[in-house]
């Protein structure tokens, strides 16, 4: 193998505003959580260590402004991205509706190599809100997921950390493969087909 | 780990609870009833307690972002005495009761902290006592209201104010100031296990710890304490309690504080079944980190482990928070010539070399943190009173070449041009019976520019509606009594329509969906702006909209107020519509204003010239990001080769700070001073502009010497909010302008001839465009417009095209032209769009 230089992971992290992307990404590297987090403007990224597979890499996580328009200005910190997190609300059918919009938009402005094989995760947050408040149901997210390509699919909870971690393993996972794929400048398409029973796990919550 | 919260503290979440004030009957005690005060215990206390010390900038970083950082004073606080301990240590405590040493006095002694933002009128009383000392208690007693008293505390604390009886408080956990800190904390830790959120001192702040220091510098020659570190606000912590009660350095662990030990204690914390040195040492080094398995680690409620997980936590996130940073030594930032020496030193301890080699994020913090010693050293130095003058002495920096500005032609000195306006001097400018302005509106705006406004007497009120133009400056009193009057009707039609709007279910399907969503992304925004500023504090009235995402938490008259007036603009202006970001730009109005009316017409007076930020195509940000690159190169042709180099010049780094004018990065009372200075216009309508360029300039050294990478750049940008100095900043930005001013004056001499292009000149356009030094890449993204349409503004296909001040590599003086996006800084005229660009671009339901 090559010599042991450092891995840096460049996650994007897309939705609707006010879908907890900010919050999502807190919880994830901070272990916190605040209800009263600014509207993001412009773009901030934390990052975070982790070993993946007995390799320590480093992830950094972008955080954008939701509202569509800023988008445009995406293409400064898209390129480079090895994975890209969409992230809508159970509770707003709305922010369901323009996941692939927001995917097809990354595609275009972060032109990667291999468009097909390019990770993509789906979390769905704000579980904790309850069922009555609840519109989008698992299945249909699931199989709006399956339809994709088999987009791994995690609902999550920032506010009470439900499955963030494992979303994050599997994001960090995925976003390794990719970054090796294209540090090895081959083609690995089938480097997305991973993780399936992850998908399940994060289903059963 | 969680304890259930005590009684005596209201619940974070959920249930509403007003702000945090002093009763009225407070008031009503003078300082000859001292003794009367009441015992803290009662909850609802009439009385005040008295105040014996007090430290104001005391934070609680509730989270990783300095945004939410909470400021507030920690106090020493004494209840009226014998009254016996006032709170039980919770049962399962195993060593509350066999502390022989507790004397009633320590128990009526509350170590407290209070967030300013819960101060009320109190906090005259506070600054008052923590102006006064700690050489000895204030002879006089300062009452103040009663914080609640508490001996645990829940995960979402910072918001509210706290007060632990010193009897209660097993240990503090003391983490001066160092490299891995940037701030000094302590910690609280109960005897009945629970640890406080670490409070920080930001020391640079607070004057009294300023005061402090150059007290011990005067008397001792050092602005070290005997132990070696430099004075810091925690060391006085340690020294008022240490005048009520025991505190013992811990053997084991030297940032351990144990306070009032008895001998139960002393043992618990040396050897047996408590940590030994060894599973200390585990814990540092995270050995047990998230293993919950570990039985041994889960059991057993101790303290010191706690916080020695916490501490150990909070250092790997502040760690965290930063970029990979690339491989440099702490060397080289202490090779930096403009360290100071306790700084120097420090950086050659073998521990902080240890530490930033093992992170190499620490360096970025390591640089930060010597920027901010360095800074404040300069600060005392000047007292805290910034003159032009002294701004100018202490600028490192190629651009630094200032000369210092001059008195006026009008005889004003700087300190007196620097003075706020008052009321009272509004008042005048005035005819006192017509109410027509008797001096030209540039005098005033002069002056407001070079002097803000007074904060405290309420002239802003007045003030700002002529600057955001709501009233004309030649308006006679009664001209503007009857405007005011026909805005009002016309701001309760446009609420009517919106309103009827939702209710009718009018218009389009597809209006209508972008109603509610606007409705939604409103009411999302809202509950998130300024939160911490009293007036949008707190929840105290039900939701009126059952279906809201904070249904469940409540909301309060200002929110609601917001909410009306962002909808009302929605409707206003429905080419454009809301947009994230108004929000921030509405609250200062609304705070000052405190009429929905009167400031929605202010914000509309704003967003007048703020408009262009908006746009869906963004071009109006685009222009603004590129005059930036273009006045960087001209003035800063070295940092703006560096920023080539790092593939920046996009700029794209100070899009936040462009979008709302420095909101996110100043303090919202700076904010307001800050804004009606940039209302002025008085000497460019995009002084904005050079604001930027005054930050960027303070930190050109750091960025040139540390930063490697775009991301390192917008991670050390983002993160300067809330270290910025006004004042100075605007002095830099105001010399910054002269300089520029003077260029292009000697630029234009030069290339007489050919004579200078006129503005909006189009040259020929080859695609892709190659800037000077941009690493060959083509730097604007022109494609991407987000609808996929293709389309580019006017706007953008001129700026592209046009010539750019040759600062670098591009030869010959001849050949330097200004461009017309830089000619445009010398204009005083407010950047207005027209309607039609506005619905074009704007993006909303009306485009």
């Amino acid at each position: 193998m090559a010599s042991r230089k450092k891995i840096l992971l460049k996650v994007i992290i897309l939705g609707d505003s006010g879908v907890g992307k900010t919050s999502l990404m807190n919880q994830y590297v901070n272990k916190k959580f605040s209800a009263s987090y600014k509207a993001t403007i412009g773009a901030d990224f934390l990052t975070k260590e982790v070993l993946v597979d007995d390799r320590l890499v480093t992830m950094q996580l972008w955080d954008t402004a939701g509202q569509e328009r800023f988008q445009s200005l995406g293409v400064a910190f898209y390129r480079g991205a090895d994975c890209c997190v969409l992230v809508y609300d159970v509770n707003n059918s709305k922010s369901f509706d323009t996941l692939d919009s927001w995917r097809d938009e990354f595609l275009i402005q972060a032109s990667p190599m291999d468009p097909e094989s390019f990770p993509f995760v789906v979390l769905g947050n704000k579980v904790d809100m309850g069922e009555d408040k609840r519109v989008i149901s698992s299945k249909r997210a699931s199989a709006f997921c399956q339809a994709k390509g088999g987009i791994p699919y995690f609902e999550t909870s920032a506010k009470e950390a439900v499955n963030v971690d494992q979303a994050f393993e599997v994001i960090a996972r995925n976003a390794l493969a990719q970054e090796e794929s294209n540090d090895f400048n081959a083609d690995y398409p089938e480097v997305i087909a991973i993780n399936m029973g992850e998908n399940d796990k994060g289903c059963a919550c | 780990m969680a304890t259930p919260p005590t009684d005596s503290r209201p619940s974070t979440s959920g249930s509403p609870s007003s702000p945090y004030s002093p009763t009225a009957s407070f008031y009503d005690m003078s300082d000859d009833e001292e003794g009367e005060y009441s015992t803290i215990r009662a909850a609802k206390s009439e009385k005040g307690v008295k105040l014996l010390y007090t430290k104001s900038k005391t934070y609680i970083h509730p989270s990783a972002s300095a945004k939410d950082n909470v400021p507030g004073y920690i106090a020493l606080i004494q209840q009226k005495p014998g009254n016996g301990p006032n709170v039980s240590s919770p049962p399962s405590s195993p060593v509350a009761s066999s502390s022989t040493r507790r004397t009633a006095e320590t128990a009526n002694i509350l170590l407290a902290w209070v967030p300013e933002s819960s101060m009320g009128d109190a906090r005259d009383i506070y600054n008052k006592v923590e102006q006064a000392g700690s050489s000895s208690p204030p002879k006089q007693s300062q009452l103040v209201p009663p914080p609640p008293v508490t001996t645990s505390h829940n995960a979402g604390l910072g918001t509210y104010p706290f007060a632990v009886p010193v009897s209660d408080i097993f240990s503090i956990l003391v983490r001066p100031p160092s490299a891995g800190w940037w701030f000094g904390s302590i910690v609280i830790n109960t005897r009945g296990g629970d640890s406080f959120p670490a409070l920080f001192f930001h020391d640079s702040e607070c004057q009294s710890t300023i005061d402090q220091r150059k007290k011990l510098q005067r008397e001792n020659f050092s602005i070290s304490t005997e132990g070696g570190g430099m004075f810091w606000g925690g060391d006085e912590i340690m020294r008022w309690l240490k005048r009520y009660t025991v505190v013992e350095r811990s053997s084991q662990e030297p940032s351990i504080y144990l306070i009032d030990p008895n001998e139960v204690d002393k043992l618990g914390f040396g050897t047996g079944g408590k940590p030994s040195s060894d599973k200390v040492r585990n814990v540092l080094e995270g050995k047990h980190k998230d293993e919950p398995a570990q039985s041994q680690w889960q059991n057993v409620e101790d303290p010191v482990v706690k916080v020695l997980k916490q501490a150990r936590w909070s250092f790997l996130e502040k760690m965290s928070q930063v970029t990979t940073f690339t491989r440099r030594t702490a060397q080289a930032v202490a090779e930096n010539k403009n360290l100071p020496p306790q700084v120097r030193r420090l950086m050659q301890d073998p521990q902080v070399q240890t530490v930033s080699e093992e992170f190499d994020s620490a360096r970025l913090y390591l640089a930060r943190w010597a920027m901010g010693i360095a800074e404040q050293s300069e600060k005392e130095r000047s007292q805290r009173v910034w003159s032009a003058k002294e701004a100018l002495e202490m600028e490192d920096s190629e651009v630094g070449q200032f000369e210092i500005l001059d008195v006026d032609a009008q005889g004003l000195s700087l300190a007196d041009k620097r003075k706020p306006v008052t009321l009272k001097e509004w008042n005048g400018f005035f005819n006192s019976r017509t109410g027509s302005l008797e001096k030209t509106p540039d005098e005033v705006k002069e002056r407001i520019f070079h002097g803000g406004l007074d904060e405290e007497d309420g002239v802003r009120k007045e003030a700002w509606l002529f600057l955001l133009g709501v009233y004309e400056w030649n308006s006679t009193k009664e001209e503007r009594h009857a405007k005011m009057n026909s805005l009002r009707d016309e701001y309760i039609r446009l609420k009517g329509a919106w309103w009827e709007r939702m209710v009718d279910e009018q218009g389009t399907l597809e209006e209508r969906e972008w109603w509610k969503e606007q409705k939604m992304r409103i009411e999302k925004d809202v509950h998130r702006t300024d939160r911490h500023i009293p007036i949008f504090a707190g929840e105290d009235i039900p939701h009126p909209d059952l279906d809201s995402p904070f249904a469940e938490s409540g909301t309060n008259v200002h929110l609601e107020q917001m909410k009306d007036m962002l909808l009302t603009y929605n409707e206003y202006n429905r080419d454009l519509g809301y947009v994230q970001g108004m929000s921030d730009l509405l609250a200062p109005i609304y705070a000052v204003e405190q009429d929905d009316a009167v400031a929605f017409w202010g914000f509309v007076g704003f967003m007048e010239r703020m408009e262009r930020n908006f746009l869906r195509d963004q071009s109006g940000m685009r222009l603004q990001l590129l005059t930036l690159d273009h006045l960087v190169q001209l003035l800063d042709p070295k940092l703006y080769a560096h920023l080539a180099k790092l593939d920046s010049t996009n700029f794209f780094f100070f899009f936040r700070m462009l979008l709302v004018w420095f909101k996110r990065e100043f303090e919202f009372s700076a904010i307001l001073r800050l804004w009606e200075g940039l209302w002025t216009d008085s000497l460019s309508s995009n002084f904005h502009l050079f604001i930027a360029v005054a930050i960027l300039e303070k930190h050109r050294n750091v960025i040139i010497e540390h930063l490697h990478g775009f991301d390192e750049v917008l991670k050390y940008v983002n993160e300067l909010s809330g270290t910025i100095d006004l004042p100075s900043t605007i002095v830099r930005a105001e010399s910054l302008f002269r300089r520029f001013q003077r260029t292009v004056e000697s630029i234009d001499r030069k290339s007489n001839f050919p004579a200078a292009p006129l503005p909006r000149q189009r040259l020929p356009q080859p695609p892709p465009v190659t800037r000077p030094g941009s690493n060959g890449r083509p730097r604007q993204p022109s494609s991407s417009d987000a609808n996929g349409s293709g389309s580019t503004s006017a706007r953008e296909r001129t700026t592209v095209g046009d010539h750019v001040a040759a600062g670098i590599g591009a030869g010959k003086e001849e050949t330097r032209v200004i461009s017309s996006e830089l000619r445009a800084l010398l204009s005083r005229e407010i950047p207005k769009l027209d309607k039609t660009e506005v619905r074009e671009h704007g993006g909303g339901v009306g485009s």
